[in-house]
């Protein structure tokens, strides 16, 4: 990282310590090494390269492991512990996402940390948290939203559920991760104190389910799955509809919300004034909520001939919110993304480049940056093990000898 | 919970212009001290009038959407649209940290708080914008709910059958995303104003589009295009990863997964009797290579589904876990208000609404801290609760003047 542009990170001079692994811990402190922060990732080296994940410089794990350090560090040899004691004694934060089990086991575990630097943050983002009765669950994220009750609530047309095709829990885990470094760091600033942080990723992805839990709470209501019902303002139409195939693509779809009878009327005079919107029965947003499903049909007869591209333009233009459901292939080219310059061109250490997921926060004075690409595991043994512990050359070759580093 | 220890973001003041769009975000830092003012118009933020209400009763201090994105915050109405009400806000601003909004790109220009008054009225305060696409481009007067968000991010595309149209996500998601990285984004620009150097005690505007916080989500969608040229398709209840798949039991559904200890699970399901159909043998070693549990993945539940038939969900949870497989039953939301873990780390909160004469069981922290907790510190607030006290108490505007702004329908 060049000094300069180091000045102009907001989290310039924060060193973390990382054991985070697969999607939720990696989440959270790629989210603070993009804002500067040091992140000095402590991993296995006897896995190779190819996790289930992917390769590791591009794709997901690309995204994941960017602007990080990676040390090839034996936790299983004393001598390894030993290491990353000393770099947690320069370090301003340590994460995991273990069970409690594994850092008390090393020696790392808040207690024993504070020993070695009284005001160091430690963060674990275990699954179900350190404390009560199945803290020792495995999980995963998709196991976690079927527990937390999203995977039921997320049911297709029949009332099967279906759940996410992917792991929101990480995302809840790895959003909450980076804010709670960030409020320990200040809280830290403020008084002088570190502190432990114990993040259930099950709780934290349980209070993203919103107003429905005070709705069993207070009136006790089951809830059933929303379907496309609003979760919001009351709107009708309020749906998705499938539109004309494009390039031989018939899965081409349109998300539609007409709120308020400005909207409504904005809505009708943009696909024609087609008889049907004219009948009584969808006279108000109280009649087109009761009516909704001939309303869906009429809309969904409309969007059939429409290219949805083209259709999300008119309506757009008649300030009706309406939104494609695009595929990888349609972000990557999407116009308004592509003005903002969202996704960043990277260049591989093999002269190859690519495009990756941008900073999603843009901050005037310190805006976030992708510097590096990801570490291949163990690419900064020399750095890590050599600037920042003082270890020469015939020590670090040593320590690759004794098995204690993969070098 | 000692209220003697001291709350992280305490003497953080928070101005949270937002409408439902951005409520989270100042949630979370409220949550954890900061003093939050809502800043609603007359007769209330739109929020109020979404349902669910408490007993089914529409009411603008019943709306339980209201008071989930709320709880912590004080509140205070005023019309930022009317010149006095917009000079007021400016007021605040003088001594505030932070402020939040979620208007349409322009709009707090044109009300004259635009980024360039706000920072020269007060150098040290953070502006955090959150609109559906940002601040500029050509979708930047594009208008969104959450659902076309999930949309245009790439967030909803993937979830669902193939052959039907895709399934939602269920809560407000995109909001939900953008509203933590507004909180995080924050949280960065307050530490870099505090650091040493040229930028020491200047504030930031921060531009936050929900769209790319949303699409911030779902990366392995573009990662998988930018990186493999594959374009992520919807796979039924198939995880992207193709290690999870729900199964039908005998009294509902669980989750499958097969990243745990191979071994431990071919066990157990050849105990049963169920490791093999006419096409596939669980058994067979090729099994053990988490590669081939990948690419044959559809192979492979199609004989774990058989297994959980007989199990009842919960059955095969406790065993799963036993084993230290990742197993889950796939359950209802109520039934997080009897799950023992979250009971035994106190997760539910008693929140007393003494205009109501009643106590609710709000869900609670996403993180516990130590030193410095996470807390509820007041109830949801009532329309306008503290307009009075903050423009009385804290700016010192007298009776008459009061009265003379609500006459005008400033306040």
């Amino acid at each position: 990282m060049a000094p300069e542009t180091a000045a102009r990170m907001a989290l310039a001079g924060v060193r973390i310590l990382d054991f985070t692994w697969v999607v939720a811990g990696p989440v959270a402190t790629r989210i603070l090494a993009d804002q500067g922060a040091e992140v000095i990732k402590i991993e296995r080296g006897d896995e190779g390269t190819m996790s289930v994940l992917g390769p590791r410089r591009i794709g997901l794990q690309g995204e994941l492991h960017r602007n990080k350090r990676s040390a090839a560090i034996n936790m299983t040899k004393p001598r390894g512990v030993e290491l990353a004691r000393r770099l947690a004694a320069t370090s301003d934060l340590v994460m995991d996402n273990f069970s409690a089990r594994v850092m008390r086991m090393w020696g790392m575990d808040y207690a024993s940390l504070a020993k070695i630097r009284p005001d160091i943050i430690s963060i674990s983002m275990s699954g179900l948290g350190h404390s009560g009765p199945r803290s020792d669950y495995v999980s995963y994220g998709p196991t976690l939203q079927a527990l937390a009750g999203f995977t039921h609530l997320m049911a297709d047309a029949r009332g099967e559920p279906v759940g996410y095709g992917y792991s929101y829990a990480d995302m809840a885990g790895g959003y909450s991760g980076a804010l709670a470094a960030l409020i320990a760091l200040w809280h830290r600033k403020r008084t002088g104190h570190g502190q432990f942080v114990d993040l259930s990723q099950f709780e934290a992805l349980a209070s993203l389910a919103g107003p429905a839990l005070l709705d069993i709470a207070v009136n006790g209501r089951v809830q059933e799955a929303p379907q496309w019902r609003s979760q919001e303002a009351p709107a009708a139409p309020h749906g998705i509809y499938r539109c004309r195939p494009r390039d031989g693509d018939s899965d081409r779809w349109i998300v539609i919300a007409v709120r308020s009878r400005a909207e409504w009327e904005c809505f009708v005079r943009a696909i024609g004034n087609p008889t049907w919107a004219a009948k009584p029965k969808f006279r108000t947003l109280y009649l087109r909520m009761r009516n909704h499903a001939e309303l869906d049909a009429c809309v969904a007869r409309w969007a059939a001939t429409e290219d949805a591209e083209a259709a999300m333009a008119l309506l757009q233009n008649a300030g009706v919110a309406a939104g494609v459901a695009l595929n990888g292939a349609d972000l990557a080219s999407d116009p308004h993304l592509a003005a903002r310059g969202f996704f960043a061109p990277v260049k591989l250490p093999d002269d190859r480049s690519t495009r990756v997921t941008g900073v999603p926060m843009r901050l005037s004075a310190t805006p976030g940056s992708i510097r590096t690409v990801a570490p291949e595991v163990g690419e900064d043994n020399d750095y890590i093990l050599g600037e920042l512990l003082g270890l020469g050359r015939a020590e670090r070759a040593e320590l690759i000898a004794e098995g204690v580093v993969w070098g | 919970m000692a209220l003697g220890e001291p709350s992280a973001l305490a003497g953080l003041r928070v101005l949270d212009l937002t409408d439902l769009k951005g409520h989270l975000c100042a949630r979370l830092l409220a949550d954890m001290g900061a003093d939050v003012i809502k800043i609603e118009p007359p007769g209330g933020d739109g929020a109020r009038n979404v349902g669910p209400f408490v007993d089914d009763r529409p009411h603008r201090d019943r709306s339980l959407f209201f008071w989930f994105y709320n709880l912590n915050k004080r509140t205070m109405t005023l019309d930022l649209r009317h010149p006095e009400g917009a000079a007021l806000l400016l007021r605040l601003a003088e001594s505030a940290d932070v402020v939040i909004e979620s208007f349409k790109p322009g709009e707090m220009a044109r009300m004259g708080l635009g980024w360039e008054v706000l920072h020269a009225l007060n150098p040290a305060l953070d502006l955090c914008s959150i609109a559906p696409f940002g601040q500029s481009g050509p979708y930047s007067g594009y208008a969104a709910d959450d659902s076309v968000l999930t949309a245009l991010s790439g967030m909803l595309y993937i979830n669902g059958f193939p052959d039907s149209a895709p399934v939602r996500p269920f809560a407000l998601q995109a909001y939900h995303s953008a509203s933590y990285y507004g909180a995080i984004a924050i949280m960065c620009a307050l530490l870099a104003r505090d650091c040493s150097g040229e930028d020491q005690g200047r504030g930031q505007w921060i531009d936050l589009s929900m769209q790319e916080a949303t699409a911030s989500a779902v990366e392995h969608v573009a990662a998988g295009f930018f990186g493999a040229g594959e374009i992520e398709r919807r796979r039924g209840t198939l995880h992207w990863s193709r290690f999870f798949r729900v199964g039908r039991c005998r009294d509902g559904y669980v989750m499958h997964c097969t990243l745990g200890d191979w071994t431990s699970l071919v066990e157990w399901v050849k105990g049963d009797g169920k490791a093999r159909n006419p096409t596939t043998d669980l058994t067979a070693p090729e099994w053990e290579d988490v590669a081939k549990r990948r690419a044959d993945a559809e192979r492979l539940f199609d004989v774990l589904d058989e297994w959980v038939k007989d199990y009842s969900r919960d059955e095969l949870l406790e065993r799963a876990q036993l084993l230290r497989l990742p197993y889950a039953s796939v359950r209802k939301p109520e039934d997080l208000f009897a799950d023992e873990q979250l009971l035994a780390r106190g997760y539910f909160h008693e929140v007393e609404h003494p205009e109501l004469g009643r106590t609710f069981r709000y869900p609670g922290a996403p993180y516990l801290f130590t030193a410095s907790p996470w807390r509820v510190t007041r109830r949801p607030p009532l329309v306008g609760e503290h307009t009075g006290e903050i423009l009385g108490g804290e700016l010192g505007l007298g009776p008459d003047e009061l009265a003379a702004l609500a006459a005008e329908g400033v306040i």
